[in-house]
Protein backbone atom coordinates (compact mmCIF):
# COMPACT_ATOMS: atom_id res chain seq x y z
CA UNK A 1 0.00 0.00 0.00
CA UNK A 2 1.26 3.31 -0.85
CA UNK A 3 -0.33 4.78 2.27
CA UNK A 4 2.03 2.38 4.49
CA UNK A 5 4.53 5.23 4.80
CA UNK A 6 2.44 8.14 5.89
CA UNK A 7 1.05 9.37 8.55
CA UNK A 8 -1.83 7.00 10.27
CA UNK A 9 -4.84 7.54 8.58
CA UNK A 10 -7.86 9.80 9.91
CA UNK A 11 -10.05 8.00 12.73
CA UNK A 12 -13.47 7.74 11.52
CA UNK A 13 -14.41 5.70 14.03
CA UNK A 14 -17.56 6.62 15.63
CA UNK A 15 -21.54 7.20 15.32
CA UNK A 16 -22.46 8.98 12.44
CA UNK A 17 -25.74 10.05 10.75
CA UNK A 18 -26.27 11.54 7.20
CA UNK A 19 -27.34 14.96 6.77
CA UNK A 20 -30.31 16.20 4.40
CA UNK A 21 -30.27 12.91 2.94
CA UNK A 22 -32.70 13.14 -0.56
CA UNK A 23 -35.68 10.91 -1.49
CA UNK A 24 -34.38 10.77 -5.12
CA UNK A 25 -30.78 10.92 -5.90
CA UNK A 26 -29.02 13.23 -9.05
CA UNK A 27 -25.61 13.95 -10.31
CA UNK A 28 -23.96 16.54 -8.70
CA UNK A 29 -24.42 18.67 -11.63
CA UNK A 30 -28.34 18.62 -10.90
CA UNK A 31 -29.23 17.34 -14.29
CA UNK A 32 -31.44 13.82 -14.81
CA UNK A 33 -29.74 10.37 -13.54
CA UNK A 34 -28.80 9.46 -17.12
CA UNK A 35 -31.06 6.15 -17.26
CA UNK A 36 -30.93 3.64 -20.80
CA UNK A 37 -34.27 2.84 -22.16
CA UNK A 38 -35.00 -0.27 -20.42
CA UNK A 39 -33.94 1.43 -16.67
CA UNK A 40 -35.89 4.30 -17.60
CA UNK A 41 -39.38 2.32 -18.17
CA UNK A 42 -38.88 0.18 -15.10
CA UNK A 43 -38.37 3.24 -13.15
CA UNK A 44 -41.13 4.73 -14.43
CA UNK A 45 -43.23 1.46 -13.31
CA UNK A 46 -41.85 2.10 -9.89
CA UNK A 47 -43.40 5.89 -10.07
CA UNK A 48 -46.56 5.04 -11.04
CA UNK A 49 -47.02 2.26 -8.41
CA UNK A 50 -46.24 4.42 -5.93
CA UNK A 51 -48.17 7.59 -7.01
CA UNK A 52 -50.72 4.87 -6.39
CA UNK A 53 -49.33 3.96 -3.19
CA UNK A 54 -48.17 0.50 -3.91
CA UNK A 55 -44.66 0.09 -3.01
CA UNK A 56 -44.37 -3.28 -2.90
CA UNK A 57 -42.03 -3.21 -5.93
CA UNK A 58 -39.70 -1.86 -2.68
CA UNK A 59 -38.26 -4.75 -1.04
CA UNK A 60 -37.61 -2.34 2.55
CA UNK A 61 -41.26 -2.47 2.77
CA UNK A 62 -40.41 -6.03 3.82
CA UNK A 63 -37.56 -5.58 5.54
CA UNK A 64 -34.93 -6.93 3.11
CA UNK A 65 -31.70 -4.98 2.50
CA UNK A 66 -31.47 -1.38 0.67
CA UNK A 67 -29.00 -2.24 -1.17
CA UNK A 68 -26.85 0.48 -1.98
CA UNK A 69 -25.98 3.20 -2.41
CA UNK A 70 -29.67 4.01 -0.59
CA UNK A 71 -27.93 2.51 2.26
CA UNK A 72 -25.76 5.09 2.36
CA UNK A 73 -28.59 7.76 2.88
CA UNK A 74 -30.80 5.91 4.98
CA UNK A 75 -31.71 8.68 7.68
CA UNK A 76 -30.91 6.28 10.84
CA UNK A 77 -27.37 6.17 12.24
CA UNK A 78 -24.75 3.78 11.68
CA UNK A 79 -21.34 2.55 13.12
CA UNK A 80 -17.87 3.30 11.45
CA UNK A 81 -14.92 0.77 13.38
CA UNK A 82 -11.85 1.37 12.02
CA UNK A 83 -9.29 -1.49 11.97
CA UNK A 84 -6.20 -1.72 9.94
CA UNK A 85 -7.25 -4.37 7.73
CA UNK A 86 -10.94 -4.22 7.69
CA UNK A 87 -13.35 -0.90 8.22
CA UNK A 88 -16.51 -1.82 9.20
CA UNK A 89 -19.91 0.26 8.74
CA UNK A 90 -22.85 -1.41 11.11
CA UNK A 91 -26.23 0.31 10.57
CA UNK A 92 -28.62 1.27 12.78
CA UNK A 93 -31.32 -0.17 10.25
CA UNK A 94 -31.96 -3.90 10.83
CA UNK A 95 -28.37 -4.05 12.20
CA UNK A 96 -26.88 -4.29 8.48
CA UNK A 97 -22.87 -4.37 8.47
CA UNK A 98 -20.44 -3.70 6.02
CA UNK A 99 -17.04 -4.92 5.54
CA UNK A 100 -14.74 -3.19 3.42
CA UNK A 101 -11.48 -5.17 3.10
CA UNK A 102 -8.24 -2.98 3.06
CA UNK A 103 -5.84 -3.78 0.28
CA UNK A 104 -7.68 -5.88 -1.25
CA UNK A 105 -8.42 -6.10 -4.77
CA UNK A 106 -12.33 -6.84 -5.84
CA UNK A 107 -12.79 -10.33 -7.09
CA UNK A 108 -13.58 -10.61 -10.82
CA UNK A 109 -16.76 -12.19 -10.36
CA UNK A 110 -18.29 -11.93 -7.12
CA UNK A 111 -21.15 -13.48 -5.88
CA UNK A 112 -24.49 -11.23 -5.63
CA UNK A 113 -25.06 -10.14 -2.69
CA UNK A 114 -27.65 -7.56 -0.93
CA UNK A 115 -24.62 -5.14 0.28
CA UNK A 116 -22.12 -6.30 -2.42
CA UNK A 117 -18.25 -6.61 -1.47
CA UNK A 118 -15.95 -4.33 -0.85
CA UNK A 119 -12.88 -3.38 -0.89
CA UNK A 120 -11.05 -0.34 0.24
CA UNK A 121 -8.05 2.17 0.14
CA UNK A 122 -6.89 5.33 1.57
CA UNK A 123 -6.13 7.93 -1.23
CA UNK A 124 -3.80 10.57 0.56
CA UNK A 125 -6.54 11.08 3.31
CA UNK A 126 -9.55 10.09 1.18
CA UNK A 127 -11.10 6.35 1.98
CA UNK A 128 -12.11 4.96 -1.07
CA UNK A 129 -14.31 2.13 -1.50
CA UNK A 130 -14.98 0.13 -4.41
CA UNK A 131 -18.27 -2.25 -4.21
CA UNK A 132 -19.44 -4.71 -6.83
CA UNK A 133 -21.61 -7.88 -6.76
CA UNK A 134 -25.06 -6.68 -6.00
CA UNK A 135 -27.92 -8.57 -6.99
CA UNK A 136 -30.43 -6.78 -8.74
CA UNK A 137 -33.27 -6.64 -6.19
CA UNK A 138 -32.42 -3.60 -4.67
CA UNK A 139 -32.89 0.46 -5.37
CA UNK A 140 -30.65 2.77 -5.66
CA UNK A 141 -32.57 5.03 -3.65
CA UNK A 142 -36.24 5.50 -2.57
CA UNK A 143 -37.71 7.03 -4.78
CA UNK A 144 -36.86 3.78 -7.04
CA UNK A 145 -34.00 4.18 -9.05
CA UNK A 146 -33.38 0.81 -10.87
CA UNK A 147 -30.06 -0.98 -11.32
CA UNK A 148 -28.46 -4.30 -12.25
CA UNK A 149 -26.37 -7.00 -11.40
CA UNK A 150 -23.52 -4.79 -13.16
CA UNK A 151 -23.23 -2.06 -10.54
CA UNK A 152 -19.89 -0.77 -9.43
CA UNK A 153 -19.74 1.57 -6.55
CA UNK A 154 -17.29 3.95 -5.66
CA UNK A 155 -17.34 5.59 -2.64
CA UNK A 156 -14.98 8.81 -1.69
CA UNK A 157 -14.85 9.59 2.08
CA UNK A 158 -13.04 12.41 3.63
CA UNK A 159 -13.10 14.26 7.06
CA UNK A 160 -13.78 17.59 7.40
CA UNK A 161 -11.00 19.71 9.13
CA UNK A 162 -12.77 19.68 12.22
CA UNK A 163 -13.34 15.77 12.34
CA UNK A 164 -16.85 16.58 12.43
CA UNK A 165 -18.20 15.93 9.16
CA UNK A 166 -17.53 13.42 6.48
CA UNK A 167 -17.92 14.61 3.31
CA UNK A 168 -18.62 12.18 0.25
CA UNK A 169 -19.13 11.36 -3.11
CA UNK A 170 -20.59 7.93 -4.66
CA UNK A 171 -20.25 6.88 -8.17
CA UNK A 172 -22.56 5.07 -9.59
CA UNK A 173 -21.23 2.39 -13.10
CA UNK A 174 -23.92 0.17 -14.48
CA UNK A 175 -23.74 0.24 -17.97
CA UNK A 176 -26.90 -1.18 -18.02
CA UNK A 177 -29.01 0.93 -16.42
CA UNK A 178 -26.99 4.21 -17.18
CA UNK A 179 -25.56 5.61 -19.99
CA UNK A 180 -22.85 6.83 -18.26
CA UNK A 181 -21.56 6.75 -14.71
CA UNK A 182 -22.58 9.81 -12.65
CA UNK A 183 -22.01 11.20 -8.69
CA UNK A 184 -23.83 11.84 -6.19
CA UNK A 185 -22.98 13.82 -2.28
CA UNK A 186 -23.41 13.36 0.37
CA UNK A 187 -22.62 14.32 4.38
CA UNK A 188 -22.43 13.18 7.07
CA UNK A 189 -22.62 14.49 10.51
CA UNK A 190 -20.92 12.84 14.05
CA UNK A 191 -22.84 11.83 16.84
CA UNK A 192 -20.64 12.35 20.03
CA UNK A 193 -22.33 9.96 22.60
CA UNK A 194 -24.75 8.60 20.27
CA UNK A 195 -25.02 4.70 21.17
CA UNK A 196 -26.78 2.87 18.36
CA UNK A 197 -29.64 0.67 20.16
CA UNK A 198 -30.61 -2.91 18.76
CA UNK A 199 -32.91 -2.73 15.97
CA UNK A 200 -34.89 -5.80 14.33
CA UNK A 201 -37.09 -4.29 11.37
CA UNK A 202 -39.55 -7.50 11.92
CA UNK A 203 -40.08 -6.48 15.42
CA UNK A 204 -41.39 -2.61 14.00
CA UNK A 205 -43.03 -4.30 11.38
CA UNK A 206 -45.07 -6.61 13.71
CA UNK A 207 -46.00 -3.47 15.14
CA UNK A 208 -47.29 -1.95 12.49
CA UNK A 209 -48.87 -5.25 11.33
CA UNK A 210 -50.59 -6.77 14.29
CA UNK A 211 -51.41 -10.00 11.91
CA UNK A 212 -47.67 -10.41 11.47
CA UNK A 213 -48.79 -11.33 7.74
CA UNK A 214 -46.39 -9.62 5.40
CA UNK B 1 -20.48 -32.32 11.70
CA UNK B 2 -19.14 -29.59 9.56
CA UNK B 3 -21.21 -30.85 6.91
CA UNK B 4 -23.82 -28.46 8.28
CA UNK B 5 -22.47 -25.48 8.61
CA UNK B 6 -19.09 -25.00 7.16
CA UNK B 7 -20.10 -25.50 3.55
CA UNK B 8 -20.60 -22.56 1.34
CA UNK B 9 -23.50 -23.36 0.44
CA UNK B 10 -25.39 -24.19 3.15
CA UNK B 11 -24.64 -21.40 5.47
CA UNK B 12 -26.49 -19.59 2.97
CA UNK B 13 -29.54 -21.22 4.39
CA UNK B 14 -31.09 -18.27 6.08
CA UNK B 15 -33.82 -19.84 8.23
CA UNK B 16 -33.00 -21.36 11.44
CA UNK B 17 -35.73 -23.92 11.01
CA UNK B 18 -34.12 -25.09 7.38
CA UNK B 19 -30.78 -25.22 9.19
CA UNK B 20 -32.02 -27.50 11.82
CA UNK B 21 -33.98 -29.73 9.39
CA UNK B 22 -30.41 -29.65 7.22
CA UNK B 23 -28.15 -30.64 9.95
CA UNK B 24 -30.34 -33.43 10.89
CA UNK B 25 -30.45 -34.99 7.84
CA UNK B 26 -26.70 -35.02 7.61
CA UNK B 27 -26.99 -36.93 11.16
CA UNK B 28 -28.98 -39.25 10.18
CA UNK B 29 -26.78 -40.07 6.99
CA UNK B 30 -23.72 -39.86 8.84
CA UNK B 31 -23.58 -40.96 12.03
CA UNK B 32 -26.68 -42.97 12.16
CA UNK B 33 -26.44 -45.49 15.42
CA UNK B 34 -23.55 -43.46 16.50
CA UNK B 35 -25.30 -42.85 19.96
CA UNK B 36 -25.94 -46.98 20.38
CA UNK B 37 -22.13 -47.21 19.68
CA UNK B 38 -20.72 -49.18 22.48
CA UNK B 39 -16.90 -49.74 22.80
CA UNK B 40 -17.59 -53.36 22.89
CA UNK B 41 -18.03 -53.27 18.88
CA UNK B 42 -15.02 -51.62 18.22
CA UNK B 43 -11.93 -53.71 17.70
CA UNK B 44 -10.10 -50.87 18.68
CA UNK B 45 -11.22 -49.74 22.06
CA UNK B 46 -8.87 -48.01 23.41
CA UNK B 47 -8.02 -45.70 19.88
CA UNK B 48 -11.80 -44.60 20.17
CA UNK B 49 -12.50 -42.50 23.40
CA UNK B 50 -15.96 -43.25 24.54
CA UNK B 51 -18.55 -41.04 23.63
CA UNK B 52 -20.09 -39.62 27.67
CA UNK B 53 -23.48 -40.64 28.59
CA UNK B 54 -25.95 -38.05 27.32
CA UNK B 55 -29.70 -38.68 27.47
CA UNK B 56 -31.91 -38.53 24.00
CA UNK B 57 -34.99 -37.22 25.92
CA UNK B 58 -35.88 -35.10 28.01
CA UNK B 59 -35.25 -36.42 32.01
CA UNK B 60 -33.91 -39.73 30.04
CA UNK B 61 -37.51 -40.59 30.33
CA UNK B 62 -37.60 -42.52 26.88
CA UNK B 63 -40.82 -40.77 25.51
CA UNK B 64 -40.16 -40.04 22.43
CA UNK B 65 -42.12 -37.31 22.13
CA UNK B 66 -39.98 -35.54 24.09
CA UNK B 67 -36.94 -36.75 22.23
CA UNK B 68 -34.28 -33.94 22.09
CA UNK B 69 -32.78 -33.11 18.91
CA UNK B 70 -29.28 -34.83 18.66
CA UNK B 71 -26.41 -32.11 18.89
CA UNK B 72 -23.37 -31.49 16.72
CA UNK B 73 -20.36 -32.52 17.57
CA UNK B 74 -16.56 -31.78 16.82
CA UNK B 75 -16.56 -29.21 14.34
CA UNK B 76 -15.72 -25.70 14.07
CA UNK B 77 -12.05 -25.72 13.75
CA UNK B 78 -9.56 -24.39 11.22
CA UNK B 79 -8.02 -26.28 8.16
CA UNK B 80 -4.47 -27.78 8.62
CA UNK B 81 -2.04 -24.61 7.36
CA UNK B 82 -4.24 -21.97 8.46
CA UNK B 83 -2.54 -18.61 9.77
CA UNK B 84 -1.49 -19.10 13.45
CA UNK B 85 -3.03 -17.69 15.88
CA UNK B 86 -2.36 -14.21 17.50
CA UNK B 87 -1.19 -15.64 21.23
CA UNK B 88 -1.74 -12.20 22.53
CA UNK B 89 -4.01 -13.17 25.30
CA UNK B 90 -6.26 -9.71 25.38
CA UNK B 91 -6.60 -9.20 21.81
CA UNK B 92 -9.48 -11.41 20.42
CA UNK B 93 -10.02 -9.60 17.28
CA UNK B 94 -10.99 -12.67 14.70
CA UNK B 95 -13.30 -15.02 13.51
CA UNK B 96 -14.31 -17.55 15.87
CA UNK B 97 -16.65 -20.69 15.76
CA UNK B 98 -18.23 -22.74 18.03
CA UNK B 99 -17.35 -26.46 18.94
CA UNK B 100 -20.54 -28.27 17.96
CA UNK B 101 -24.14 -27.09 19.32
CA UNK B 102 -26.25 -28.02 21.64
CA UNK B 103 -30.25 -27.71 21.76
CA UNK B 104 -30.79 -27.99 25.03
CA UNK B 105 -28.79 -25.42 27.20
CA UNK B 106 -28.14 -26.91 30.60
CA UNK B 107 -25.69 -27.47 33.15
CA UNK B 108 -24.39 -30.56 31.09
CA UNK B 109 -25.43 -32.08 27.35
CA UNK B 110 -28.50 -33.14 27.03
CA UNK B 111 -29.79 -31.81 30.28
CA UNK B 112 -32.27 -29.22 30.81
CA UNK B 113 -31.45 -25.82 32.64
CA UNK B 114 -32.79 -26.24 36.20
CA UNK B 115 -36.19 -24.79 35.20
CA UNK B 116 -39.03 -23.91 37.71
CA UNK B 117 -41.88 -26.53 37.38
CA UNK B 118 -43.91 -24.43 35.43
CA UNK B 119 -41.38 -23.40 33.23
CA UNK B 120 -40.23 -27.06 32.82
CA UNK B 121 -43.60 -27.47 31.79
CA UNK B 122 -43.99 -25.02 29.03
CA UNK B 123 -40.61 -26.59 27.90
CA UNK B 124 -42.10 -30.15 27.58
CA UNK B 125 -44.89 -28.38 25.63
CA UNK B 126 -42.44 -26.82 23.27
CA UNK B 127 -40.48 -30.11 22.62
CA UNK B 128 -43.60 -32.38 22.38
CA UNK B 129 -45.04 -29.93 19.68
CA UNK B 130 -41.42 -29.58 17.61
CA UNK B 131 -41.87 -33.73 17.68
CA UNK B 132 -45.07 -33.12 16.16
CA UNK B 133 -43.80 -31.11 13.47
CA UNK B 134 -45.57 -28.02 14.82
CA UNK B 135 -42.62 -26.15 16.15
CA UNK B 136 -43.52 -22.79 18.18
CA UNK B 137 -42.66 -20.46 15.64
CA UNK B 138 -39.92 -18.96 18.19
CA UNK B 139 -37.95 -15.44 17.69
CA UNK B 140 -35.43 -16.30 14.97
CA UNK B 141 -37.91 -17.97 12.68
CA UNK B 142 -39.54 -14.84 12.87
CA UNK B 143 -36.45 -13.34 12.18
CA UNK B 144 -36.21 -11.99 15.01
CA UNK B 145 -33.10 -12.43 17.33
CA UNK B 146 -31.95 -15.59 18.67
CA UNK B 147 -31.83 -14.28 22.39
CA UNK B 148 -28.89 -15.08 24.67
CA UNK B 149 -27.54 -16.75 25.36
CA UNK B 150 -28.67 -19.37 22.25
CA UNK B 151 -26.90 -16.53 19.81
CA UNK B 152 -23.64 -17.79 20.97
CA UNK B 153 -24.36 -21.19 20.63
CA UNK B 154 -25.22 -20.89 17.23
CA UNK B 155 -22.83 -22.70 14.84
CA UNK B 156 -21.70 -19.56 12.72
CA UNK B 157 -18.61 -17.47 12.58
CA UNK B 158 -18.71 -15.00 15.16
CA UNK B 159 -16.21 -11.97 14.35
CA UNK B 160 -14.81 -9.83 17.47
CA UNK B 161 -13.62 -6.27 16.72
CA UNK B 162 -11.99 -4.18 19.65
CA UNK B 163 -11.97 -0.68 19.64
CA UNK B 164 -11.45 1.65 22.61
CA UNK B 165 -13.71 1.26 25.57
CA UNK B 166 -15.55 -1.71 23.49
CA UNK B 167 -15.39 -5.10 21.99
CA UNK B 168 -17.84 -6.10 19.50
CA UNK B 169 -19.51 -9.70 18.36
CA UNK B 170 -20.58 -9.36 14.94
CA UNK B 171 -22.22 -13.00 14.32
CA UNK B 172 -22.88 -14.00 10.56
CA UNK B 173 -26.31 -15.02 11.71
CA UNK B 174 -28.46 -12.39 11.02
CA UNK B 175 -25.81 -10.56 11.17
CA UNK B 176 -26.38 -10.12 15.04
CA UNK B 177 -24.43 -7.59 16.54
CA UNK B 178 -23.21 -7.35 20.36
CA UNK B 179 -21.79 -4.33 22.12
CA UNK B 180 -19.97 -4.75 24.98
CA UNK B 181 -19.15 -1.60 26.84
CA UNK B 182 -15.60 -1.92 28.83
CA UNK B 183 -15.18 -0.70 32.25
CA UNK B 184 -18.35 0.90 32.87
CA UNK B 185 -21.41 -0.28 34.67
CA UNK B 186 -24.82 -1.45 33.30
CA UNK B 187 -27.55 2.04 33.44
CA UNK B 188 -29.54 2.42 35.89
CA UNK B 189 -32.46 1.57 34.01
CA UNK B 190 -30.99 -0.34 30.68
CA UNK B 191 -33.48 -0.59 27.23
CA UNK B 192 -34.61 -4.29 27.51
CA UNK B 193 -33.13 -5.79 23.95
CA UNK B 194 -33.04 -9.28 22.92
CA UNK B 195 -29.28 -9.19 23.07
CA UNK B 196 -29.63 -7.34 26.38
CA UNK B 197 -26.89 -4.66 27.60
CA UNK B 198 -23.59 -5.91 27.76
CA UNK B 199 -20.61 -4.38 30.12
CA UNK B 200 -16.83 -6.46 30.14
CA UNK B 201 -13.60 -5.76 32.04
CA UNK B 202 -11.13 -8.05 32.27
CA UNK B 203 -9.67 -10.00 35.16
CA UNK B 204 -6.26 -10.59 34.50
CA UNK B 205 -6.44 -12.77 31.14
CA UNK B 206 -9.66 -13.63 31.30
CA UNK B 207 -12.72 -11.44 29.93
CA UNK B 208 -15.95 -11.00 31.97
CA UNK B 209 -19.23 -10.07 30.16
CA UNK B 210 -21.99 -9.00 32.64
CA UNK B 211 -25.56 -9.11 30.59
CA UNK B 212 -28.60 -7.96 31.60
CA UNK B 213 -32.35 -6.59 30.67
CA UNK B 214 -32.83 -9.66 27.88
CA UNK B 215 -36.48 -9.50 25.81
CA UNK B 216 -38.35 -12.55 27.63
CA UNK B 217 -39.45 -13.66 23.51
CA UNK B 218 -36.03 -15.01 23.53
CA UNK B 219 -35.37 -18.46 24.67
CA UNK B 220 -32.25 -19.50 26.70
CA UNK B 221 -31.82 -22.23 24.29
CA UNK B 222 -33.24 -24.09 20.91
CA UNK B 223 -35.38 -26.78 22.76
CA UNK B 224 -37.48 -23.69 24.40
CA UNK B 225 -36.32 -23.26 27.85
CA UNK B 226 -37.76 -19.98 28.92
CA UNK B 227 -36.18 -17.12 30.63
CA UNK B 228 -37.51 -13.64 32.15
CA UNK B 229 -36.27 -9.75 31.60
CA UNK B 230 -34.23 -10.62 34.99
CA UNK B 231 -31.97 -13.18 32.98
CA UNK B 232 -28.53 -11.85 34.03
CA UNK B 233 -25.79 -13.59 31.97
CA UNK B 234 -21.88 -13.71 32.80
CA UNK B 235 -19.50 -14.66 30.31
CA UNK B 236 -15.86 -15.89 31.19
CA UNK B 237 -13.34 -15.68 27.94
CA UNK B 238 -10.19 -16.71 28.11
CA UNK B 239 -7.21 -17.54 25.63
CA UNK B 240 -6.40 -21.34 25.49
CA UNK B 241 -3.58 -23.64 23.31
CA UNK B 242 -1.98 -20.73 22.88
CA UNK B 243 -5.05 -18.42 21.07
CA UNK B 244 -5.90 -21.34 18.64
CA UNK B 245 -9.11 -21.67 21.03
CA UNK B 246 -11.16 -19.11 23.44
CA UNK B 247 -12.90 -20.95 26.48
CA UNK B 248 -16.45 -19.80 27.58
CA UNK B 249 -17.73 -20.23 30.79
CA UNK B 250 -21.18 -19.37 30.65
CA UNK B 251 -23.33 -18.70 33.81
CA UNK B 252 -27.18 -18.36 33.61
CA UNK B 253 -29.31 -16.84 36.28
CA UNK B 254 -32.87 -15.99 35.98
CA UNK B 255 -34.73 -15.33 39.49
CA UNK B 256 -37.72 -16.33 37.94
CA UNK B 257 -37.40 -19.38 35.77
CA UNK B 258 -34.39 -21.10 37.13
CA UNK B 259 -34.69 -22.67 40.80
CA UNK B 260 -30.61 -21.96 40.73
CA UNK B 261 -28.00 -20.66 38.34
CA UNK B 262 -26.16 -22.72 36.33
CA UNK B 263 -23.05 -22.62 34.09
CA UNK B 264 -21.81 -24.53 31.17
CA UNK B 265 -18.03 -24.22 28.77
CA UNK B 266 -17.62 -24.48 25.51
CA UNK B 267 -14.56 -23.95 23.45
CA UNK B 268 -14.85 -21.16 19.86
CA UNK B 269 -11.66 -22.54 17.74
CA UNK B 270 -9.88 -19.62 15.89
CA UNK B 271 -10.76 -19.66 11.98
CA UNK B 272 -7.94 -16.85 10.13
CA UNK B 273 -9.67 -19.28 6.84
CA UNK B 274 -13.29 -17.70 7.58
CA UNK B 275 -15.01 -14.78 6.55
CA UNK B 276 -18.36 -13.61 7.40
CA UNK B 277 -20.15 -14.30 5.02
CA UNK B 278 -24.09 -12.09 3.92
CA UNK B 279 -26.84 -13.60 5.87
CA UNK B 280 -29.95 -12.04 5.29
CA UNK B 281 -32.86 -13.94 7.16
CA UNK B 282 -35.67 -11.76 6.04
CA UNK B 283 -34.81 -12.73 2.17
CA UNK B 284 -35.66 -16.21 3.02
CA UNK B 285 -38.73 -15.89 5.56
CA UNK B 286 -41.32 -18.59 4.03
CA UNK B 287 -42.29 -19.63 8.06
CA UNK B 288 -44.14 -16.74 8.46
CA UNK B 289 -46.39 -18.25 11.34
CA UNK B 290 -50.13 -18.73 11.43
CA UNK B 291 -51.96 -18.11 14.56
CA UNK B 292 -48.93 -18.44 16.63
CA UNK B 293 -47.18 -21.89 15.14
CA UNK B 294 -45.02 -22.44 12.29
CA UNK B 295 -46.39 -23.65 9.07
CA UNK B 296 -43.22 -25.51 6.73
CA UNK B 297 -43.98 -23.84 3.09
Amino acid sequence: MAGAARAAPPDLTGVWSVVDPPHALRPIDGSAPPLTPSARALYEQHLAAAARGDRSFDGMTRCLPPGLPRLLFVNQPFEILERPKVIYFIYQLNRLPRRAYLGEQLPDDADPLWLGYSVARWDGDTLVIDSAGFNDLTLLDDAGLPHSEALRLTERYRLSRDGRHLDARFTIDDPKSYTRPWTVRARYVRRPGYEIPEEFCMDALRRTHPAGHL
Amino acid sequence: MSGCHSSHGMRRVALGLSLAAGCLAVLAAGTGGADQQTPAASTSDRAQPQRPFRPTTLFNSGDPTLALTPPLLGGGRAPPGSAPPNPDPRDLEGVWWVQGYEYLLGPAPGVPPPLKPKYMQILEQRIRAKNRGTPEADTETQCLSHGMPRLMESPYPIEIVQTPGRITFLHEVAHEVRRIWMNRPHPPHPRISFLGDSVGRWQGDTLIVDTVAIDDRSFIDDEGSSHSTRLHLVERYRKIDGGAALELIMTVEDPVTLEHAYSYRRILHWRPDVRPEEYICEENNRNAPVNGITVAK
